[in-house]
């Protein structure tokens, strides 16, 4: 523990700053355990999803509302912003505060514009469809396990917005690094979730 | 080199307030442990005098559904767990050799927001009834239809919240176990309660996320209108069940293998032996773990899942016995030709031997399908998991709070008033429960608050009430025994019971706040042993004497909690009617809601704004310390 | 721990002071790109026994999850022992709460 310090004022950033301390090291360490408890959690949600999704009480089918546009717009923004991310990473790596900068607002806006995207696509439902919370148990579980997947991105969008801020102010130090790098982990986690809610919910849903 | 950090000390209540050493919030959570133990224990005097004979009236039906659904829940959640905690706070820094935990402001967090959980729960009995349905929740007995009150929503939003503060803990101690060993200290090498810890720790990460999920379905379905479990709307009810026990399961492993721990630590010291087959307790441990997530059905029997399913759960459980029998003998092996000395620690250790054999026992009979037909929700099982729970994991609490004891506080428990209380739980215990066995096998149902006379249930019940009393006068001797020696001056040595083998026992009791003024160097199993037994004085340093860095006290924890608390009682209220205009306006357009999110992401982000940069205790700090200590 | 610490940052500066560069996260990217578009085009195409179009549907998704996380979340790379054994943790434990839910539910 008494390394910390003394590594903040080496001078020189070293290659991989989110791991230059100790306290990085368990940051990193401790999110990925933390992701293996999201995955059960995103697993039971999931499951709650499989158990009731021919449930539709009369309501509105899967096979009904979902469209492939958008969920095929939704995807492709997700998945640039898991790309973007990855950039992010890599001008950290080189030290590159600027550009890691602009990857990071490019991610956010990205972000925005999924987050987008799902709030239109809910209040077509919600308005056209007749399909709100309360219609059938597969509504239900639709909106839980979507509306977690898009609680998960609203924070993530805040979360790297507070940490732009801070690398504006700050700039990129031993400090700041692993909380970049963990803000990155998050949002590709959020992508991996989704490409099993595209396919689990939206492909599956049509087929049937 | 070192900055000349300023920091602020605090004192009094602030100090335990802002406090982020693990040792301190050890004593925090288990006050807040005993609290709540202290709560569920008097819900379950109650139950136990209105069962004292047939067709008793001092307690209603709908008093007594509410006592046992809080008494389970409390004790489970609230009880037990934090006392876990207090034992994986105050032992586990110390046995790896660390100065604290990886995350010192989590570790708070986790405290504050358990307790405020704990404290949403049981506010449920001064806020128009507590919750009804079991502690099991079952729907459709825990929806709107069947449970009107609001008990059941306390019970969905305290345990998310306290659920929370457990899961943060968990990861807490999964990261410092993996990263905070001193040098030498293989995994391996490490003492077998952090073993366990750590394991109990993968438990809860794994098992907490399913009733998290499973809670906001039912206060969805409660709050929200959500269908989820609303058969009328296409939900199912055995879904709840499944997520239940998925979670529930495990939990209880989570409960019991820590006490495990205690045991392998408390066993060997005692008997001047080192623990029998480390190796195999591992292997056990972690075998018993995995068995934990895949047994879970056998709860659900009787809701006729198919003979496929049921054959496949039955055998799953019965493997359990496996790993567990190992532990049981390597324990008998340690004691077998040792110098076994009978202190207040190891009375509870040896006790609990043939006690958790007796529930295991009853145990691999339940997990019979054909057989747990008949006995399912009767009052063998009751006393089954009683057998676990109490006569296990609570003997095991209670044989490490002895043992430790001096750890913590710097003083010795009463021996005398330590072996009264012993005997007192023991023969009380065992009064209460093994009777019921017989009367679940008599066919007696559990959670029915009364029961007619002439069924040959009269005398056993008075029986088992009689028990339960004197195993509360064990427990109350404990108490009395805390207070009296926190009376007592500080100042026990090191090594208290003088055969210590692990590394908390080589520092001071109780220790500094940077606990090792040098990281030691760990050389084998039981590592302060090793060096008794080399002719040491004590541990080798395995870094030179310098400056330690320690973080900052904070309050962002504890009022990152009262958001969350206050988020909590919003969300429960947000659809009620109020007769009162402003507490509709507030409550039913989600404000207070917002408000306790606010002061919650607002703390967060606060913490993440201004970095904490700690502070330095210098190397003549270190001196005059060592010189006082 | 100091040492050992010290010891341990010198040796990662070593091994990868090289700069990785984009290219090998583009190829995930592209492959990422095709692996959905496969799969949209099975189910907009149809016509094909549906058992088989779930099974194929998953085993797209799970390539995709799996490179990236290979790729992306750096799990490939060295070191990262523990993250393996808790990720495989915890889609265990998610995959019996999906199998139970697919056949032990509804009867």
């Amino acid at each position: 523990m008494s390394t910390t310090h003394a590594e903040t004022v080496d001078g020189a950033l070293p290659h991989e700053p989110e791991k230059a301390t100790l306290e990085g090291r368990n940051k990193v360490l401790s999110f990925w355990l933390f992701l293996g408890g999201e995955a059960v959690l995103f697993g039971t949600l999931f499951a709650t999803f499989l158990a009731l999704r021919n449930q539709t009480n009369e309501g509105p089918t899967a096979n009904e509302l979902f469209s492939f546009t958008t969920t095929a717009l939704a995807t492709l923004i997700l998945l640039v912003s898991s790309l973007t991310s990855v950039f992010a990473v890599q001008a950290m790596h080189r030290h590159n505060v600027a550009k890691l900068r602009v990857w990071l607002i490019v991610t956010v806006i990205l972000g925005l514009g999924f987050l987008g995207l799902e709030i239109y696509e809910f209040s077509e439902y919600v308005i056209a469809e007749k399909f709100g919370m309360t219609t059938s148990a597969f509504s239900s579980a639709f909106y839980t396990l979507v509306g977690f997947h898009g609680a998960h991105v609203a924070f993530g969008v805040l979360w790297i917005s507070v940490l732009i801020g801070q690398l504006f102010k700050k700039g990129l130090t031993v400090v700041t690094a692993p909380k970049v790098y963990v803000s990155a982990m998050y949002w590709h986690f959020i992508d991996v979730v989704w490409v099993f809610i595209f396919t689990v919910v939206y492909l599956l849903g049509k087929v049937g | 080199m070192a900055h000349a950090h300023s920091v602020k000390r605090h004192k009094g209540l602030m100090d335990w307030l802002t406090t982020v050493d693990h040792k301190k919030i050890a004593i925090l959570y288990l006050l807040a442990g005993g609290l709540f133990f202290g709560i569920g224990g008097i819900e379950a005097v109650l139950i136990r005098l209105q069962l004292i004979k047939p067709m008793n009236d001092f307690v209603s039906a709908q008093t007594f559904n509410e006592l046992i659904t809080m008494h389970g829940t409390t004790m489970i959640f609230l009880g037990v767990m934090p006392v876990i905690f207090a034992l994986m706070n105050a032992v586990i820094p110390l046995q790896i050799g660390a100065r604290d935990v990886a995350f010192p402001f989590l570790n708070s967090l986790g405290f504050w927001t358990f307790l405020f959980g704990g404290l949403l729960l049981n506010l449920s009995w001064i806020m128009g009834g507590a919750p009804d349905a079991g502690w099991t929740s079952y729907t459709p007995l825990s929806t709107t239809t069947y449970s009107t009150t609001h008990g059941v929503d306390f019970y969905t939003v305290g345990l998310q919240i306290a659920g929370l503060g457990t899961l943060i803990g968990g990861i807490n101690f999964l990261a410092t176990i993996i990263t905070m060993r001193a040098p030498g200290m293989s995994f391996m090498r490490m003492p077998m309660f952090t073993w366990t810890s750590f394991i109990t720790s993968a438990m809860i990460l794994f098992a907490f996320p399913a009733i998290t999920v499973g809670l906001v379905l039912l206060s969805f379905d409660r709050i929200l209108g959500a269908n989820f479990f609303e058969v009328s709307n296409g939900g199912n009810p055995v879904l709840w069940q499944h997520i239940f026990w998925i979670f529930g399961h495990p939990e209880v492993y989570i409960l019991i293998l820590p006490a495990f721990g205690v045991i392998s630590e408390v066993i060997p010291t005692f008997a001047r032996k080192r623990l029998f087959g480390y190796s195999s307790m591992v292997f056990a441990t972690i075998l018993i773990a995995f068995l934990g997530f895949m047994v879970w059905a056998h709860h659900m029997f009787t809701t006729g899942l198919g003979p496929v399913a049921n054959a496949l759960f039955s055998i799953a459980t019965m493997l359990i016995a496996v790993p567990t029998g190992i532990k049981i003998f390597n324990w008998l092996f340690t004691m077998w030709g040792g110098q076994i000395r009978f202190t207040s620690p190891n009375l509870f250790a040896i006790g609990f031997i043939p006690t958790f054999v007796m529930g295991g026992v009853t145990g691999v009979m339940l997990a019979s399908a054909p057989a747990d037909f008949q006995f399912h929700d009767t009052y063998f099982v009751v006393a089954h998991f009683h057998y676990v729970i109490v006569g296990g994991l609570v003997s095991g609490l209670l044989s490490g709070l002895h043992y430790w004891w001096p750890k913590m506080f710097g003083r010795m428990l009463n021996e005398s008033l330590g072996k009264l209380s012993f005997w007192f739980f023991i023969i009380g215990f065992h009064l209460t429960f093994f009777v019921q066995h017989f009367l679940g096998l008599m066919g007696m149902q559990r959670r029915v608050f009364t029961y007619l006379p002439n069924q040959g249930f009269d005398t056993l019940n008075m029986v088992s009430t009689v028990g339960a009393i004197l195993m509360g006068i064990g427990i109350l001797f404990f108490l009395i025994n805390a207070i009296v020696t926190a009376f007592k001056p500080k100042g026990v040595a090191d090594d208290p019971w003088e055969d210590g083998r692990t590394l908390e026992w080589a520092i001071p009791s109780p220790p500094p706040e940077y606990n090792f003024k040098q990281i030691p160097l760990v050389r084998g199993i039981d590592a302060l042993w090793k060096e008794k037994m080399a002719g040491n004085k004590g541990m080798t340093p395995a870094e030179p004497l310098g400056p330690i860095h320690m973080p900052s006290p904070t309050i962002l924890p504890f009022v990152m909690s009262v958001g969350i608390f206050i988020a909590g009682l919003g969300f429960m209220f947000s659809k009620e009617d109020f007769s009162n205009s402003f507490m509709s306006l507030i409550f039913n357009n989600w404000i207070v809601v917002i408000i306790g999110l606010l002061i919650t992401f607002g703390s967060m982000l606060l913490r993440s704004l201004y970095d904490d940069h700690g502070w330095h205790i210098e190397v003549e700090e270190l001196d005059e310390e060592g010189v006082k200590a | 721990m100091t040492s050992a610490d010290h010891q341990a940052t010198h040796d990662a500066v070593k091994h990868s002071q090289r700069h990785e560069g984009p290219q090998k996260h583009i190829i995930v990217f592209i492959f990422s790109i095709i692996l959905t578009a496969i799969a949209f085009a099975a189910v907009i195409a149809g016509g094909v026994n549906t058992a088989f179009t779930v099974l194929f549907l998953l085993l797209m998704a799970i390539i995709q999850v799996l490179v990236q996380m290979g790729y992306w979340m750096h799990l490939k790379d060295r070191g990262h022992m523990m993250p393996i054994i808790f990720m495989i943790g915890g889609f265990f434990v998610a995959g019996t709460a999906i199998v139970t839910a697919l056949y032990w539910v509804w009867w």
